[in-house]
């Protein structure tokens, strides 16, 4: 039926596949021949990676592959940049750590990403992963902002020694400072802004597809803005150049900014 | 490995698995029923029910080994054909959803709410019976509302099991 006026009622046109569990969600998407991949991570909030060995976990039925931070150092493989440059007030530019895939020399949270097993089936893989020995030697980390800041905190990242990004102010500060000197009262406050979490329903999820005849990639992921994927993933990670590079977002369990 | 027998939607099907196998794997990865989603690693959220035996269960931590000669229903088995559920209707009619992920669960706990408390649901019970399933896009309000329509709907349409 057409719809003839402005403020009529008109239904989704998603809603179908939805309601009947026809979505195609990243998960949903399936690959002939497709590998599964499961993530050795770190127990330890702050350590050095001594060593790793993955030789029990390669001789495992199915294992076809474990590849660590230093793989991707081998491959030239770039980190996670940071889309927004900031300049401290002294005018020196904000001083942020690498964030490589896979940790290189140092884990720096619990879960920390040191290796990923590839394997044909993902038991397999979750198997094989239980069977990566990872050596650490453990440091000591610190959990929060404001104990960071303080002095003798250990270093998250050796780039900021003092744990500060940076320091960063907006504004005329002139015209603030004499406001400030003028006022009857003066108040000072600490504002603790907290994580943000948005934690869509649907958990992340990927799926990587070389074409070695076309010599083409495609990755399926639960994102918000393939083309933002695309163009890090070309640029500054290296996979591939844009031509030779699509990332599809399709059905999508929500982002809400994450 | 080890074989599991069982009616999926009203068809036998038999498979060789790792004893391992949750029922929500099984039914997504060896059936390629994808509508049952997978939204946590806790049991908490309810994105993976689906009726086993007639109740409502979470498929996530549930042994396809558990459902072995049982009776599975999924959200694309309660459909007749192109003729949709009375809750799959309520849900769309009611703006029920947004991203659709949590959807499929919804619907299969609001019809096991309907056969179990009936079709005349006020919206402290519907809030209090949907406590197992979780939504992060439309705030529970429509959610509520397409569960109190379908209730009603499937009361006129003489239906209190989900079609098998």
């Amino acid at each position: 039926m057409a719809v003839t006026s402005i403020g009529e009622r008109v239904t989704r046109k998603e809603d179908h596949r939805f309601i009947t569990g026809k979505g195609r969600y990243t998960d949903d998407i399936n690959r002939p021949g497709q590998t599964f991949a499961v993530f050795v991570r770190s127990p330890h909030a702050a350590a050095t990676i001594r060593t790793i060995n993955a030789s029990k976990a390669l001789a495992m039925p199915g294992v076809l592959a474990v590849l660590t931070g230093d793989d991707l150092a081998t491959d030239n493989v770039g980190g996670l940049i940071c889309g927004w440059m900031i300049h401290s007030k002294d005018g020196t530019p904000m001083k942020a750590g690498p964030h490589p895939a896979l940790a290189q020399g140092k884990v720096r949270y619990v879960g920390d990403h040191v290796a990923v097993v590839i394997a044909e089936t993902l038991a397999q893989a979750k198997d094989a992963a239980e069977a990566v020995a990872v050596d650490y030697e453990v440091g000591k980390a610190v959990v929060d902002v404001a104990s960071a800041l303080t002095k003798g905190a250990p270093a998250v990242h050796d780039v900021a020694p003092d744990n500060r990004v940076f320091s960063w102010h907006l504004g005329d500060k002139a015209a603030t400072d004499a406001a400030f000197a003028k006022a009857k009262h003066v108040t000072s406050l600490d504002i603790v802004n907290n994580r943000l979490i948005p934690n869509p329903m649907e958990p992340r999820a990927a799926v990587g597809d070389y074409d070695s005849g076309s010599d083409a990639f495609t990755l399926y992921t639960t994102s918000q803005n393939p083309h933002v994927a695309r163009l890090v993933l070309s640029a500054f990670i290296g996979i591939a150049p844009e031509h030779k590079l699509r990332v599809v977002a399709p059905d999508v369990g929500v982002g809400f900014g994450s | 490995m080890t074989t599991v027998s069982m009616t999926v939607n009203g068809q036998t099907v038999t498979k060789d698995i790792d004893p391992r196998t949750l029922l929500v794997q099984f039914v997504r990865e060896h059936l390629r029923l994808t509508g049952t989603h997978v939204g946590c690693d806790t049991s908490q959220c309810g994105a993976c029910v689906v009726h086993l035996d007639g109740v409502s269960v979470k498929a996530c931590t549930t042994l396809a080994v558990q459902a072995d000669g049982g009776v599975v229903t999924t959200i694309e088995g309660i459909a007749q054909g192109a003729q949709l559920h009375p809750m799959q209707e309520a849900f769309r009619e009611h703006h029920g959803l947004q991203c659709g992920y949590c959807t499929p669960g919804m619907i299969m706990s609001a019809i096991d709410i309907v056969n179990r408390k009936g079709t005349d649901l006020d919206e402290a019970t519907i809030r209090e019976e949907l406590d197992g399933n979780i939504c992060r896009c439309t705030g529970y309000h429509n959610i509520v509302k397409a569960v109190m329509a379908g209730a009603q709907a499937m009361a006129a349409g003489g239906m209190r099991q989900a079609a098998e």
